[in-house]
């Protein structure tokens, strides 16, 4: 029985579970933030796009594992 | 059944370079680029009619964020920051054009009849994601030795500020950087990558819903750009930062917080 595509599904749907939560908690602060002081929109923006994309990158990692077990034979 | 191919797919070779369709794609949008460029630094006025406003949208929005958070060195980043993240906005959004990864020839694979498209998402090459994150790269590692003298750079890399933790720090501050190159590349790859399999799936389950994704993939489009560009130029401007002498300003690189952090501790011991 031939089980990669089942490691493939693990391997994205557990590689998700942290960085959705990370995600979530960094776009909450971040809210919070500008509802508090809508000012610092602006200052926020570039620390934001980085913290979001270095946070998205670790399910990016699972995800690649992912497609390299299904198309890589 | 859905055929996806990891790899960008061979058409033809002029001697012994082989042309692949991603780098079809990746030529086209350089070829927009300079077309619209041309077209546009020919006649440029003071007041930009609809043409040079597309144009110079893009532009005037990275050359913001680069003037306000690039650094000592934003102008000479500029350029490449601001050309990385048009080349990828341009080569994203193509991969959307009807045509792009649909129209090409059929050929047999392994007993199975495929489509070989002409043009491929030049993101959706690692080739072509690697290519740019050795530029970026190869880009901080040299401001940081221009601005900082090579010993002055190899000392932050391998010798960073606690000196007591510095044999530990040290490796870890060195695979971080080199880790950069995989993180930059995959990232782009990844996202463009599941873009171009997850519009396949759908067209394959129901070719409705496509539009919900397109949408979807013009937002990625320009976030992974964005996010490219950034992250250039914030390693650019970690490589560059001014280091002072001691406690003169709290303006350090990330390694800076542990000593930070000692000072509200300290003030609330001797206040409490």
């Amino acid at each position: 029985m031939d089980l990669t595509p089942l490691a493939a599904g693990l391997a994205i749907g557990l590689g998700a579970i942290g960085p959705g939560i990370g995600l979530g908690i960094g776009v909450s602060k971040a809210m919070e933030a500008i509802g508090r002081n809508p000012e610092s929109y602006t200052t926020l923006f570039v620390p934001f796009v980085l913290g979001i994309a270095l946070t998205e990158a670790v399910a990016i990692y699972a995800l690649v594992v992912a497609l390299i077990l299904i198309f890589v034979k | 059944m859905v055929h996806v191919s990891l790899k960008a797919e061979p058409l033809f070779s002029i001697g012994p370079w082989t042309v692949t369709n991603s780098m079809i794609g990746a030529w086209i949008a350089s070829l927009i680029l300079l077309a619209a460029a041309v077209y546009v630094s020919r006649r440029a006025r003071i007041v930009p009619n609809r043409t040079q406003s597309l144009v110079e949208l893009p532009f005037e929005f990275i050359f913001g964020v680069v003037r306000d958070q690039g650094g000592r060195a934003w102008r000479q980043i500029l350029p490449l920051i601001a050309t990385i993240f048009m080349f990828i906005l341009v080569a994203n959004w193509m991969g959307i054009l009807p045509g792009v990864g649909t129209i090409g020839y059929y050929a047999t694979e392994n007993g199975e009849k495929v489509l070989v498209p002409y043009v491929r998402a030049a993101a959706a090459d690692l080739n072509f994601t690697l290519a740019l994150a050795i530029v970026a790269f190869a880009t901080f590692v040299g401001f940081g030795i221009r601005m900082q003298g090579l010993g002055g750079y190899l000392k932050e890399v391998l010798l960073p500020e606690p000196k007591l933790l510095a044999p530990l720090m040290g490796p870890i501050e060195l695979i971080s950087n080199l880790s950069r190159l995989i993180s930059l590349s995959m990232r782009l790859f990844g996202n463009v990558f599941a873009g171009e399999v997850l519009v396949l799936v759908l067209l394959a389950i129901g070719p409705v819903f496509v539009f919900v994704v397109f949408g979807l993939e013009l937002l990625f489009g320009i976030v992974q750009a964005l996010v490219f560009a950034l992250l250039a130029m914030t390693y650019v401007v970690l490589a560059t930062i001014e280091h002072h002498a001691e406690g003169t300003s709290g303006a350090e690189g990330d390694h800076g917080s542990p000593n930070q952090s000692n000072h509200p501790a300290g003030a609330s011991a001797s206040g409490g």
